[in-house]
């Protein structure tokens, strides 16, 4: 390290900076800054020649203009000095063109100006084109960018989360949290898809940099190493990329969170092998998802709607085929695990595939599902459901369309693998559709957004389909029919000290804490979804539940309702009133009088 | 022989040279200094610099620092030299004297200049 500015770097990276939350410094390697440096260094070198240039132009002009003989104003002999010749040359070969200062020029000096005038200006246009084809050249543009995004990164002074890969799994993700308010780093391969990031309109300032998310060293600028870094999210489309940010990220910084994706149960044992990442496997899930869907479809739609997002319409609920057999075309990694599945729920389940891939199956069937005479094999007219899971989009909607025209009453689900078929597969009529990259950014959001969401949606489907059906009915009652924003409460001292005197001294029913601070005979349009009490969780408690001192509430409200119920935690006045229907002056003044006159509170008839 | 080493040597000698030229004499006396001579020493030192660009070694940062030094002082003497005979009252005793001592300090960061280039040279062959 034998360069100050690369000591430089290190130091800036490992985030020396005072007052940081963990006590540990990480050192995270930082190969691509010094490349970056190298890059300054190259310019520096390259702009050499052009400057040299000039320097000996400029030197030579001067020198001839005081060693030529000249007249003053009265004709007698008269040299120019160095001040005089450095001028002249100076205005000359920058084109301003002032004239013959101080006296006019004999010939001897016209003739040298001349020269010097064609040598100066070439020597400018050499300089300042070389200058402008650096600054427009891609590498040295490159290393402005990467010096801007490390500064960005370096500046966060709040946590934030760095995302691998910025496809539509990455976008949908980063909307969501950006809705949420939090920060995060992307850094994606495609140079396309980090102009897309500019382009999208997030709240906060989101750096973003072209690079490949296997390198360590890309992901140190990108904030690994930074104290405010709060977890790792590798959600690139490459399995590899992803296993090799999930190395880098447990090894160099074994304290942090990592959630990564893949649909490869080899590759997910490869990469569960460092740390403990949560590793997100779009099949698999849809699997649960499906079975869950069948057995309960209440709680299937309560939980897709809790993971789409605030502003997401209500999902429509499901009509799950009551008896018969299942049919899956396909028999890739996705209907391997869609079939075992299926069949874990107690469904016969006949296979459709082209391939020899199946051919151990006794169930199976070699042939293409959308031709007729397949589908007569497999007894489409008194299957329960269809499965259209091959990779291939055109393949997929004409399984769809077949399996319509054949038997309309199935329960058919399909797997759209592009996202430009998005609108095809919208149009034709499914009952359960799998995006991948959906599955994985809802996954994800459940998992970031706060942790009280996960464990509700983790404790939620073992509460029966009904349960589920009032909750949702609920939502619908208060909330409307678009998912309103969640948040989380913590009924402390820090976050509710209108309410720890009460909740020390006496039981309080939710369904009061939940009256409107305006009317209280009204009530906040918010539901509570969840009551965390420690290490135990009430879902969707009732609205006598009795909430106690460090209750974490998981909230789903208008912001309207947010702030009203903020003003009753926060504000002893509105909590008397919308608690025990009594009115307070709301000063300190009113109720120091108040009580000296008074004694106690006036009760309202 | 690397033609590079020699141009670089060749002007980070020149300048200190040069340099040394017009410092060398009677601190007041205008007739041993020579304004050519300082004009020559400006526009080499001017050149070593540029050429001292973008090395990244230890030793390159210290020698484009001294090299930067040396600019600074010879640029002050040549401002002082050119205030004090187009502004002033021509070149006095007192301004030839601030002129020169200017350049002395710049004959020094040359001379470190001229030390390191012995150093880079007398380590190489150790290697």
């Amino acid at each position: 390290m034998g360069n100050p500015l690369l000591v430089f770097w290190v130091r800036l990276l490992t985030g020396e900076e005072q007052g940081q939350r963990r006590t540990r410094r990480w050192r995270v390697p930082m190969a691509s800054a010094t490349q970056a440096s190298a890059t300054i260094f190259l310019v520096m070198r390259r702009m050499r020649t052009p400057l040299i240039v000039l320097i000996a132009i400029f030197a030579v002009g001067t020198l001839g203009l005081t060693l030529i003989d000249g007249q003053d104003a009265q004709g007698r002999p008269w040299r120019m000095g160095f001040f005089d010749a450095f001028y002249v040359m100076s205005y000359t070969a920058s084109t301003i063109g002032f004239g013959e200062i101080p006296y006019a020029f004999t010939y001897n000096q016209r003739m040298w100006v001349t020269i010097s005038i064609y040598l100066t200006v070439v020597g400018w246009a050499y300089a300042i084109g070389s200058l402008l084809a650096l600054v427009q050249e891609r590498s040295f543009r490159q290393a402005l960018a990467l010096q801007h995004f490390t500064r960005k990164v370096r500046r966060l002074g709040e946590p934030f989360l760095l995302i691998a890969g910025y496809g539509q799994t990455g976008e949908l993700l980063a909307r969501s949290l950006d809705a949420l308010g939090r920060r995060f780093v992307v850094i994606d391969s495609d140079s396309g898809r980090i102009d897309d990031l500019y382009l999208a309109s997030y709240h906060a300032d989101v750096p973003g940099l072209v690079a490949d998310a296997g390198d360590p060293g890309h992901l140190a600028i990108a904030g690994l190493g930074h104290p405010y870094c709060e977890g790792v999210l590798a959600i690139t489309d490459n399995d590899e990329a992803n296993l090799a940010a999930t190395q880098a990220a447990a090894l160099l910084r074994p304290d942090l969170p990592v959630i990564t994706r893949t649909v490869s149960p080899v590759m997910e044992a490869r990469m569960q092998v460092f740390g403990s990442p949560t590793v997100v496997n779009p099949f698999d899930r849809f699997g649960d998802h499906l079975r869950l869907a069948l057995r309960a479809p209440a709680s299937f739609q309560l939980l897709t709607w809790l993971e789409s997002g605030p502003g997401e319409p209500l999902p429509k609920r499901g009509d799950p085929p009551s008896g018969g057999h299942w049919i899956v075309c396909g028999y890739g990694r996705f209907g391997k695990e869609v079939t075992h599945d299926l069949r874990a729920e107690g469904y016969d389940v006949t296979i459709v595939e082209p391939g020899d891939a199946a051919e151990n199956d006794p169930d199976a069937i070699v042939g293409r599902g959308y031709e007729p005479h397949v589908l007569t094999a497999v007894d489409v007219e008194r299957a329960a459901g269809f499965v259209a899971g091959t990779d291939n989009d055109t393949t997929n909607l004409s399984l769809v369309a077949a399996a319509h025209r054949a038997n309309p009453r199935m329960f058919i689900a399909a797997r759209q693998n592009r996202p430009s078929s998005a609108s095809l597969f919208a149009a034709v009529d499914l009952d359960a559709l799998l995006v991948p990259a959906e599955v994985v950014a809802h996954e994800v959001y459940a998992q970031l957004s706060t942790p009280l969401l996960w464990r509700f949606l983790r404790e939620m489907p073992a509460k029966g389909d009904e349960w589920a059906d009032s909750v949702v009915g609920k939502l619908t009652n208060l909330c409307g029919k678009h998912l309103q924003s969640l948040w989380k409460v913590r009924l402390s001292a820090v976050e509710a000290p209108a309410l720890r005197g009460v909740l020390e001294s006496e039981r309080v029913p939710l369904g009061d804490l939940l009256r409107s601070p305006d009317d209280r005979e009204e009530r906040l349009h918010t539901v509570v979804l969840l009551v965390a009490r420690g290490d135990e969780a009430h879902l969707a408690p009732s609205d006598d539940f009795a909430v106690t001192l460090d209750d974490e509430l998981l909230l789903v409200g208008e912001p309207a309702a947010r702030r009203l119920l903020d003003s009753t935690l926060l504000i002893d006045a509105t909590r008397e009133y919308v608690l025990h229907n009594r009115h307070v002056p709301s000063s300190w003044i009113w109720r120091k009088l108040t009580r000296r006159t008074a004694g106690s509170p006036d009760r309202l008839p | 022989m690397n033609l590079e080493k020699v141009v670089f040597g060749f002007f980070v000698l020149l300048a200190a040279t040069l340099n040394f030229g017009f410092f060398i004499g009677d601190l007041g006396d205008a007739e041993l200094h020579n304004s050519y001579e300082l004009y020559a020493a400006v526009v080499v030192n001017l050149i070593a610099t540029v050429l001292k660009f973008g090395d990244r070694t230890q030793i390159g940062a210290v020698h484009l620092a001294t090299s930067l030094v040396a600019d600074l002082q010879l640029i002050a003497a040549a401002l002082v030299w050119g205030y004090a005979s187009y502004v002033g009252d021509g070149l006095t005793r007192e301004a030839t004297a601030s002129v020169v001592s200017l350049s002395g300090g710049a004959l020094l960061a040359n001379i470190v200049s001229v030390v390191l280039l012995v150093v880079e040279t007398v380590s190489f062959h150790r290697r």
